[in-house]
Formats: structure tokens, C-alpha cells, sequence
């Protein structure tokens, strides 16, 4: 095929959203606020994409204490070396559940809060995209 | 030991408490106040007095005791303990904050429409706030026995007293500087001896602990049973903390669910601090106090370090300054206790005709607040004293049975309906408290013992099994404005949408 074979503008065919033709007066857009406080099958796909992205997070945390502080018991009583080593004098189990234990609880916490904010923010943004203070 | 220091320090921190409780009174005016501090408290000082409240005699005296005896075998309770907070974080915090209620039986009348439920879970805040209540007054007549020698009945009486006093003067608001208060005070009277016990044990040429090794290990003994008690010791402290009574009643108090997320994070490093101190003196105490294991003045052993070690007035003015600790311990728990308890039954008092409708809404706090307090009083007076800490596992286990089902499902699942959630509340409620009954009255030896003591593992799980398999059942009871619901507790308030 050569490009002559095919006079480009001559075939060329536009194609439009009904709404981008439509006259300005029925162009009114929908808020995402008015499809959650309205309760359309819309606004409930947002609710519902909320409420699953902070549950997805909720069970990483949780997932997360499982195979951490949850394994502990199994991992000291399956490894007498562990059980019994020292770190800088100190044996090791007491080190872990008397002081590293507290220190990775925070830092999850921490991590789960940002997280969960961020979403949040995505979410008002979304809500509210004319909103710049939020 | 001179036991003046030990009654200044008790007579101190009464006043502080009673007096900060005054201060209190002046702004505390209407009902709002008087339940929730109008919810304008900021995270820090909000935190604080979270850790303040949550931090009781358990924390304070029996973890100490407990490793004193047991070794790192129960490092599990406080790791356990602040746990909790971090699910409670997750699973809880905000949208408890979000849904508006004060308390968790409002938010079961919010979320499922039904006064039934409602009741139920006030009768179970009643329960398991009576079971932490009980050990804090059986500790509290320990404590001033061994520091003053005083008959065990006076601590108990005093406590109870104090708490009343400070509930019925003013409420939330005051309850909640107190509380900041006594988390500072109780981080300081651990925090402050230890330098010195630390000190005198470095002068001793740092001697190790006499124990056999097992004391050293995380399983002295690795059996089944063991390995079953760690397990449900730790499903009961992660689950029970969201459900106790004056825990979340705390939420409320927070402006947004942003800000309860905020709040809880401090608390865990408030509660982080706080449960690296008690190991320490459970170790010091194995090495200058190992007689007092297998006694019951195990719990005692923070309060008997400083004679131990030191000597003349220096030791007893630090004993002093833990005795006033363990007494912040004792007030600030059953303050915050006997508030959120005295919540939930003075809006029970209302609802019952014809005498409580005629009752203010502070009239009815001030009321509930003296029932609440004089069940466990005469329960401590009577009852045998067993040790806090292991005694206080039966509260969360109660509350991981029964309201932690409630609220996860609740919050996150549209499915839950009302006749699923009275089921669970029923089946959680019903196994963990037989077996807190059985334990306490009959004490059953060998596995039988060992599953009714620790009875989480088997009855957590049964009470989401059938809040979730009811639920299922009756799916056409599922509340029509279910979606509204899940906005109002999920979505941001800044997103500013119809809740």
C-alpha cells in the first residue's frame, strides 16, 4: 500500500462523544459528592473502593504482626540457639520482646498512618477536585 | 521502712488527683463535657491520657511481679498489650471516631437499629468493666497494706472514694487532665528509681539473676500447653484492647478520625516507653528479691526493690515515689473505668420508666457512677486476691470475645445484622464468661484448666463464627441504610459529604 493509495483527509472520519456535540446548556457534570450523597450505583463504586483500599491496609498491618510478633513464640521454641544467644550481653530473646518489639509496633503505626492519610487525601481530591486547601 | 513517706505519697497523689479533678469542675458544665470533654482535646494530651488510663495496676506492679517470677515466658502480656492499640489503630480508630457515638453499645444502636443489641452490649461493658475494676481495687489495698501497713480494706475503700468523687465532680473533662497527669507521674516513679537501682547493681559488680535457665528462655517449658497460653494470651490482648470500656470511650474525645489516628500512634510510643521500665525491675527483682517468688507479694516486688538495694532515706523516698505511682496506676484506671461504665449505665438509667426519665443526663452519670464502683469494692473486699496481671486476661478476653466481633464486622463488613451481632455477643459472652466463672470459683487443673484460663483462642473464634454465620442467615435484617453508614464512617470529614 502506498500512501498515495489511500488520500488520508479525504477518508479521515471524525468521531465524537454525543456530549462533546451536545449544547453547553445539558453539559452539567456530575460531582462525585453528588453521586455518594445521591447514592447512585456510582457513588456507591467510590464508597466501596475507600472502604476496601483502608481495609486492604488494615489486614497488611495485621498480616504483617502475624508473621512477626505471631511467629516469635514458634521461631524460640523451634531454635534453642536463638532462644539461648547473646547480643552484647543481653540474650537475645529479652532484647527482642523487652525492647525491639516496641520500636517495629511504632513503626508500623507510623507507616499505617501516612498511608492511610494519603488515601484520604486522594479521596478529597477526588470529592472535591476544586478544593486546593485540602 | 518508714511508712510516713509511703502515706505522704498516697495523701499526695489523692490530693493532686482530687484537686486537678476540681480544676475540672470549673469547665466542666454541660453534658457534653461532662461525657466526651466536648471532643476538643488535641492528640498529645489526649495520648497521654490514654497511656494514663491504660496503664494500670497490671502494667505498673504485676508485670514486674510476673517477670520476677516467670522470666521472659510473659514478656507476651506487655508486648500483647500494645499490640492491642496498634489493631485497634488499624481496625478501629477512625471510623469509631467517625461514626459519632459515644459508646460502643451507641454505635451497635447506630450501626444495626436495634435496642436489644444495644442493651446486650451495655450489660457487657458493665461485665468486663467490672472484671478490670476488681484487681485494681484488690491491688490498691496491696499496695497501701505493704507500704503503711494499713488493713488491705482502707486501699480499697480509699480508691474507690477518690474515683467517685473525681466522676462525680467532673466527669470527662477533669478525668482527662488527670489521667495526662498520672501517665506522666507513673512513666516518672518507674523511670527515676531505676537510675538508682541501676546505679547500686553496676557498684555490686552487675551480679546476674539466680534462675534456673528456663527463667531466661521464652518457653521454660516448651510443651503444648506453653505454646496454647502464649497463643491465647496474645489473640486476647491484640482483640480485647478496642473492646475495653475506657478505651474507646477515649475516641470520642478526639475532633476527627484524623486526629484518633494521630492520638493513637503517640500512644504507642507512650505505651512503648512505659513497658521497657517494668521488665528491668522484674530482672533487678529476681536478683535482690527472689523470696518473694511463688508469694503473693510478687506483685509488691517494685514497690520492695529500693529497701533491697539502698539504704537509708534514699530508699525511702523512692519507695515513696513508686507508691505513688502504683496509686496513679489505681486511680487513673478506675477513674477512667468507672466513667465510661457510669456512661453507658446512666444512659440505661434513663431509658427505664418512670424514675430515670425524670433524671438529668448528669444526674444519671453521677448515680450509675456510685452503682458501678460498689459492686467490685465488695467483690475485692470478699473475694480472694489473685495476681493482677493474669486476672486482668479475663477482661480482654471477655471484651475479644464479644465487642471486638461487633466492632471489626461492624465497621468493615455491610453484611452484619442485628440478630448476628446479638448472637455473638451471646456465644462470645457466654463461653469466655463461663470460663472466667469456672477458673475463678473452681480453678480446674491439667488442659481443662488451661483452655478455661486462657480462654480467648477457642472463644474469640466463636464469636466471630456465629456473628458471621447468623449474619449470614438472616441476611434480609441487614439495615437499609447501610451505605450511608459505610460514608459516614469511612469517608474523610473533610470530604464534607451527607452522613
Amino acid at each position: 500500500m502506498t500512501p498515495d493509495d489511500v488520500p488520508r483527509h479525504a477518508t479521515r472520519v471524525r468521531i465524537t462523544s454525543p456530549q462533546t456535540g451536545a449544547t453547553p446548556a445539558s453539559r452539567v457534570r456530575r460531582t462525585v459528592r453528588q453521586e455518594i450523597d445521591e447514592s447512585t450505583g456510582v457513588g456507591e463504586v467510590y464508597v466501596r473502593t475507600i472502604v476496601r483500599a483502608q481495609l486492604r491496609a488494615a489486614l497488611a498491618v495485621l498480616l504483617t504482626v502475624v508473621l512477626t510478633i505471631g511467629l516469635l513464640p514458634l521461631l524460640f521454641l523451634w531454635s534453642d540457639e536463638l532462644a539461648g544467644a547473646d547480643l552484647l550481653g543481653v540474650p537475645i530473646a529479652w532484647a527482642i520482646l523487652g525492647f525491639g518489639v516496641y520500636v517495629g509496633l511504632v513503626l508500623l503505626g507510623w507507616v499505617y498512618v501516612r498511608h492511610a492519610e494519603r488515601l484520604e487525601s486522594d479521596f478529597v481530591a477526588l470529592v472535591e477536585p476544586d478544593d486546593e486547601s485540602s | 521502712m518508714s511508712s510516713t513517706y509511703g502515706v505522704v505519697a498516697v495523701t499526695l497523689v489523692s490530693l493532686a488527683t482530687l484537686g486537678i479533678g476540681a480544676f475540672g469542675l470549673r469547665i466542666s458544665r454541660t453534658t457534653s463535657d461532662f461525657y466526651v470533654a466536648s471532643r476538643s482535646i488535641s492528640p498529645t494530651l489526649n495520648a497521654s491520657a490514654i497511656g494514663g488510663e491504660y496503664l494500670s495496676a497490671a502494667s505498673f506492679l504485676g508485670t514486674a511481679g510476673l517477670v520476677l517470677a516467670y522470666g521472659a515466658d510473659v514478656l507476651w502480656y506487655p508486648i500483647g498489650w500494645t499490640t492491642g492499640y496498634l489493631l485497634l489503630l488499624v481496625f478501629v480508630a477512625a471510623p469509631l471516631r467517625r461514626s459519632g457515638a459515644y459508646t460502643i453499645p451507641d454505635f451497635a444502636l447506630q450501626r444495626l437499629g436495634s435496642a436489644a443489641v444495644r442493651l446486650a452490649a451495655s450489660l457487657l461493658v458493665v461485665g468486663v468493666g467490672w472484671l478490670y475494676l476488681l484487681p485494681q481495687f484488690q491491688g490498691a489495698g496491696l499496695v497501701l497494706h505493704t507500704v503503711t501497713g494499713a488493713p488491705r480494706w482502707l486501699g480499697v475503700a480509699l480508691v474507690a472514694a477518690i474515683v467517685v468523687l473525681n466522676v462525680v465532680a467532673g466527669g470527662m473533662r477533669s478525668i482527662t487532665l488527670v489521667q495526662a497527669f498520672q501517665y506522666w507521674l507513673k512513666l516518672t516513679a518507674l523511670l527515676v528509681p531505676l537510675f538508682f537501682l541501676v546505679a547500686a547493681w553496676t557498684g555490686d559488680g552487675r551480679p546476674a539473676p539466680a534462675a534456673g535457665t528456663g527463667w531466661f528462655e521464652p518457653f521454660g517449658a516448651p510443651d503444648a500447653q506453653g505454646l496454647y497460653v502464649v497463643y491465647s494470651v496474645m489473640i486476647a490482648t491484640f482483640l480485647g484492647t478496642m473492646g475495653l470500656p475506657h478505651v474507646v470511650v477515649r475516641f470520642y474525645t478526639n475532633p476527627d478520625g484524623r486526629a484518633a489516628r494521630r492520638t493513637t500512634v503517640i500512644v504507642l510510643v507512650l505505651l512503648g516507653t512505659f513497658y521497657l521500665l517494668p521488665t528491668l525491675y522484674g530482672v533487678l527483682g529476681r536478683i535482690y528479691a527472689p523470696d518473694l517468688v511463688g508469694t503473693d507479694r510478687a506483685d509488691t516486688v517494685v514497690l520492695a526493690l529500693p529497701a533491697r538495694v539502698l539504704e537509708g532515706a534514699g530508699a525511702d523516698v523512692l519507695t515513696a515515689l513508686l507508691t505513688a505511682g502504683a496509686f496513679a496506676a489505681f486511680l487513673s484506671t478506675s477513674s477512667g473505668l468507672t466513667m465510661s461504665i457510669a456512661g453507658v449505665l446512666g444512659q440505661e438509667v434513663r431509658r427505664v420508666p418512670p424514675l430515670g426519665r425524670r433524671l438529668g443526663g448528669v444526674a444519671a452519670l453521677r448515680v450509675s457512677a456510685v452503682a458501678c464502683v460498689l459492686v467490685p469494692v465488695v467483690l475485692a473486699l470478699v473475694a480472694e486476691p489473685i495476681p493482677v496481671a493474669t486476672s486482668v486476661v479475663f477482661a480482654f478476653a471477655l471484651a475479644a470475645s464479644t465487642f471486638c466481633p461487633l466492632l471489626v464486622l461492624g465497621i468493615w463488613w455491610r453484611g452484619l445484622t442485628a440478630p448476628g451481632a446479638m448472637a455473638g455477643l451471646l456465644a462470645g459472652g457466654l463461653t469466655a464468661g463461663a470460663a472466667t466463672v469456672v477458673t475463678i470459683a473452681a480453678s480446674p487443673e491439667g488442659w481443662i484448666g488451661t483452655l478455661l484460663g486462657q480462654p480467648a483462642a477457642w472463644s474469640v473464634p466463636i464469636g466471630f463464627v456465629t456473628t458471621i454465620g447468623v449474619s449470614l442467615a438472616t441476611r434480609r435484617h441487614v439495615p437499609p441504610d447501610v451505605t450511608r453508614t459505610m460514608v459516614r464512617l469511612h469517608t474523610p470529614e473533610r470530604a464534607a459529604l451527607s452522613r
